[in-house]
């Protein structure tokens, strides 16, 4: 049963609400961490109350056009299929006896408990339906047994049809799809769009074959499929991979000289009075530096946008001419499409891995369904605004970005401010932490280094020659230690000689690969940084969401505490080899949430600064 | 082709049918006309310049879960209504204040913004601050001290904005919640936010020339923050938006928006 409905506007007051007090903060949280984040376009939003509360699953929809919102939470136990309905029929309902002077809406109770009564029936009727049609189609598929080939060929066909339903992507496609064979359902197996409805179709794919279908089934298992598995196929297969490969020394075919060539010494203390570099001043680091941001007219960009959009139909344009200046249009989910697919298309000609693209603009779609157009405004036009409006709402730092602040809060405490520095391999890591410290020292700051990289041959002295030219002290033990531990090490001596900062270096590492992020999970859960920063390249595509989330994940995974550390901040590096293809940065603050703290646009030591939003939006929708 | 000829015959005929016309008219009309014309423009000119031309929009700012929203309702209604929760857009409206329904006289009424706090919305406050009259700051007393940096950091980004600096908008700090018992003093809530700031100059103004984020520095340099530094009026006081204890708000917001 329904926990609670509400019924609020975008404002934030509440018109309406019928249900029992909910526990700890649901709507709050789903509105600063699902709606807020555009992620507007996904089906539901799980909670879990605080300190052993319930566990609520939260579904929304929007009444675009009266900037309504309506939200129903229920216990995730419960699967409830009738909300969707519900949702949709309180929707309707509401907008009729809206009024944006009036506040209180008491006779709404009478009919939401109709609608939800008659969501309820619809529902077990559906359900009822569901079983007999199982029933039926059971029965079918004994007689096509019998025929053999027929049932194949007809199989065959329905899964022609089906694979072009899911093609189109459409939701009613899926929904006809699945009602139309089992058989369908298993190849098609891909993109269902809600975890929930998944289930219920594996569960029809489990029980037909047990009844009788065998014939059809193991005649579209013989056909070569290409590729196409199911989703728990791919699941299976990818955990029966044997992880047990031993790194061994390559033996190439000349007989190799097992002499050592390594001449590390361990420590070397020698090296900081033979050589004295002079501390290094390269001028002020271009965080400092005030950005000129060009401000091109907003009129210039729409003539470009028309001017490079060729393949509008002319039909097309003309009646949306027509509907401009005629006004009162309101928006249906076919309208935006052709606009959503081009800004999708130009998003992903910038660097936007394409999976937030996409779900970028089905976040835009969702805020624009059923308003209505203005006049004298293409649809267009109104989608550009809207899109503008969500990427600036993405890149806006939700927490302050101010480290300088953060590093004085931690000196008055007395403890060291500890930043880690993580990242797969060959991003830049070492070469923006000395960025960052210079930068640090500029404003006053005494910084310590410490070296935390024992794996890859040469960075330490790396960091060693950065300390050097800087004039920091560097903490390093050397190379194949424990990396967590040193880092323990380094700030209890960072705390004794007392600097404000400790910055950590890390070895590149893939995310996919299990025992290093372990480790790195170690390191982090051991010393609970006060910063763990992100590095990532702008030249990585559609890797850097799985970078990003996979980093995540195994935080979160392996944290020993309840409340895991996260990425908290991204450095984004190599900025100035990309012209205008800026979407990496989009990319990894969507799939992270996390803000950008630092770029890196440059190799030597003045070339960081922050990230400017409005030229990067603006940038990316040119 | 012959279709055009004559229409392009047709057309210059009549242009010089309206030529002769027109010089068949006495000249005074002429001048007439255009006298009228310079004199109308002359005293749209001169309203504009002379028009004081004092907006009534008064902004409502603050943290997300200060309290804005339900004080936007309790002004306007009298009543928080049912409650709220996060704002996801910003509350505008022009009305007379719910406690000034019953006095008679002619009173301008107000249009009062309720922007979001929630720091992904910040940038809208940017749209409405070039018109405004006041700003109420609006900070949660019973909740102080863990939002105190935050709460900090926004307001000296808002006193550094160079539309509040140079326009000199008057500021009103309101310490909500305080029909709670717990709920901090507004003298506390003063010299805590004082001390933020002052630290805030410091490590903001470290040693970097380009003021890279602000766009005017704040207080004198040497003397600790205080907020009779600022060159706009900046007051502090007491409320209860649930409550309704909106009393002082009302004489601030009425102060700024003179009839």
């Amino acid at each position: 049963m329904l926990e609670q409905l509400l019924i609020f506007t975008r404002g934030g007051l509440i018109l309406w609400t019928c249900g029992n007090a909910l526990k700890g903060s649901p709507i709050d949280t789903l509105i600063r961490s699902c709606l807020l984040e555009e992620r507007s376009a996904e089906t539901s939003f799980s909670y879990d109350a605080p300190a052993g509360g319930a566990a609520y699953t939260l579904k929304w929809a929007f009444h675009n056009d009266l900037d309504l919102v309506f939200v129903a939470v229920y216990q995730r136990i419960l699967h409830l299929l009738y909300v969707d309905d519900l949702l949709a029929a309180v929707r309707r309902e509401f907008s009729q006896i809206y009024d944006p002077k009036r506040t209180a809406y008491d006779e709404f109770d009478e009919i939401f408990r109709q609608l939800q009564k008659e969501a309820e029936a619809r529902a077990e009727e559906m359900r009822k339906s569901k079983q007999s049609n199982r029933a039926s189609l059971v029965a079918g598929k004994k007689q096509g047994a019998g025929a053999g080939q027929r049932a194949g060929g007809q199989g065959n066909a329905k899964q022609k049809g089906g694979k072009a339903g899911s093609g189109k992507d459409d939701d009613d496609d899926g929904e006809s799809g699945r009602g139309r064979g089992l058989s369908n359902g298993r190849e098609n197996g891909i993109k269902e769009p809600s975890r929930a409805r998944s289930v219920v179709v594996k569960g029809k794919d489990n029980g037909a074959p047990e009844v009788g279908a065998f014939d059809v089934n193991k005649l579209q298992r013989l056909r070569p499929k290409g590729g196409k598995k199911t989703d728990t196929g791919g699941w299976r297969a990818s955990k029966a991979e044997p992880k047990k490969i031993v790194k061994k020394n390559r033996v190439w075919d000349d007989s190799p000289s097992d002499s050592r060539l390594d001449f590390t010494d361990p420590v070397d203390e020698k090296g900081d009075e033979i050589v004295d570099v002079g501390k290094t001043d390269h001028g002020e680091s271009m965080m400092d530096k005030e950005e000129i941001v060009s401000s091109d007219s907003e009129s210039e960009e729409d003539e470009e946008v028309e001017s490079a959009k060729p393949g509008t139909e002319k039909k097309g344009w003309f009646s949306s001419m027509f509907q401009s200046i005629a006004g009162k249009a309101v928006l249906e989910k076919a309208d935006l499409k052709p606009a959503l697919k081009a800004l999708k298309d130009r998003l992903m000609t910038k660097n936007v891995a394409e999976e937030i693209a996409e779900k970028l603009c089905e976040s835009v779609a969702a805020s624009l369904e059923g308003k209505k157009l203005g006049s004298f405004t293409r649809v267009s036009s109104t989608v550009q605004t809207a899109m503008e409006e969500a990427l600036l709402r993405i890149l806006t730092p939700k927490r302050s970005i101010d480290i300088l602040r953060d590093v004085h809060a931690a000196k008055e405490q007395g403890k060291p401010y500890v930043i880690v520095f993580v990242g797969v391999n060959g991003v830049g890591k070492s070469t923006n932490l000395a960025k960052v410290a210079y930068w640090l020292v500029q404003h006053n700051v005494s910084v310590m280094m410490a070296a935390c990289d024992t794996f890859r041959s040469g960075a330490v002295e790396q960091l060693r020659t950065h300390a050097r030219r800087l004039q920091v002290p560097i903490f390093e033990k050397g190379y194949e230690k424990d990396p967590a531990i040193v880092a323990r090490e380094a700030i209890q001596e960072a705390s004794r000689n007392n600097s404000d900062v400790v910055l950590v270096d890390t070895a590149g590492r893939m995310q996919d690969n299990e025992p290093l992020m372990r480790a790195l999970s170690k390191l982090i859960n051991l010393n609970n940084p006060d910063l763990v920063l992100f590095v990532g390249e702008a030249l990585v595509g559609n890797d850097a969401v799985d970078q990003l989330s996979k980093f995540n994940q195994k935080l979160a995974d392996l944290s020993t505490v309840p409340n895991a550390r996260l990425i908290d901040g991204i450095l984004l590096t190599k900025f100035d080899t990309i012209d205008d293809k800026v979407g990496a940065a989009l990319s990894m603050v969507y799939i992270s949430g996390a803000p950008v703290m630092f770029v890196g646009c440059g190799q030597s030591y003045t070339d960081l600064k922050k990230l400017n939003v409005k030229s990067i939006v603006k940038t990316l929708l040119k | 082709m012959q279709d055009m000829e004559q229409w392009m015959h047709k057309i210059e005929q009549w242009m010089h049918n309206i030529e002769q016309w027109v010089r068949q008219q006495p000249v005074e009309q002429f001048y007439a006309a255009l006298a009228v014309l310079i004199v109308t423009f002359a005293f749209f000119a001169v309203l504009r310049l002379l028009k004081p031309a004092k907006s009534n929009t008064i902004v409502l700012a603050g943290l997300s879960g200060s309290g804005k929203t339900v004080l936007f309702y309790q002004l306007r209604d009298g009543s928080s209504q049912q409650g709220t929760i996060t704002s996801m857009e910003p509350n505008e409206g022009t009305f007379m204040l719910h406690s000034e329904m019953e006095k008679k006289g002619k009173l301008k009424p107000i249009n009062l913004v309720d922007v979001p706090g929630h720091s992904r919305l910040r940038p809208k406050l940017d749209e409405f601050l070039p018109h405004a009259a006041g700003l109420i700051f609006v900070v949660d007393a019973l909740d102080f001290l863990p939002n105190c940096r935050a709460a900090a950091e926004y307001l000296y980004d808002i006193l550094t904005k160079a539309s509040i600096v140079k326009r000199k908008v008057p500021i009103l700090i309101l310490c909500n919640k305080t029909d709670k018992v717990t709920a901090h003093s507004k003298e506390f809530i003063r010299k805590q936010l004082e001390k933020e700031i002052d630290k805030l100059r410091t490590s903001r103004n470290a040693l970097s020339t380009a003021d890279i984020a602000n766009e005017h520095t704040l207080g004198v340099p040497g003397e600790p923050f205080a907020f009779s530094q600022c060159r706009n009026k900046v007051t502090i006081t007491d409320a209860s938006g649930l409550t309704g204890e909106v009393s002082q708000v009302e004489q601030f917001i009425r102060e700024q928006v003179k009839p």
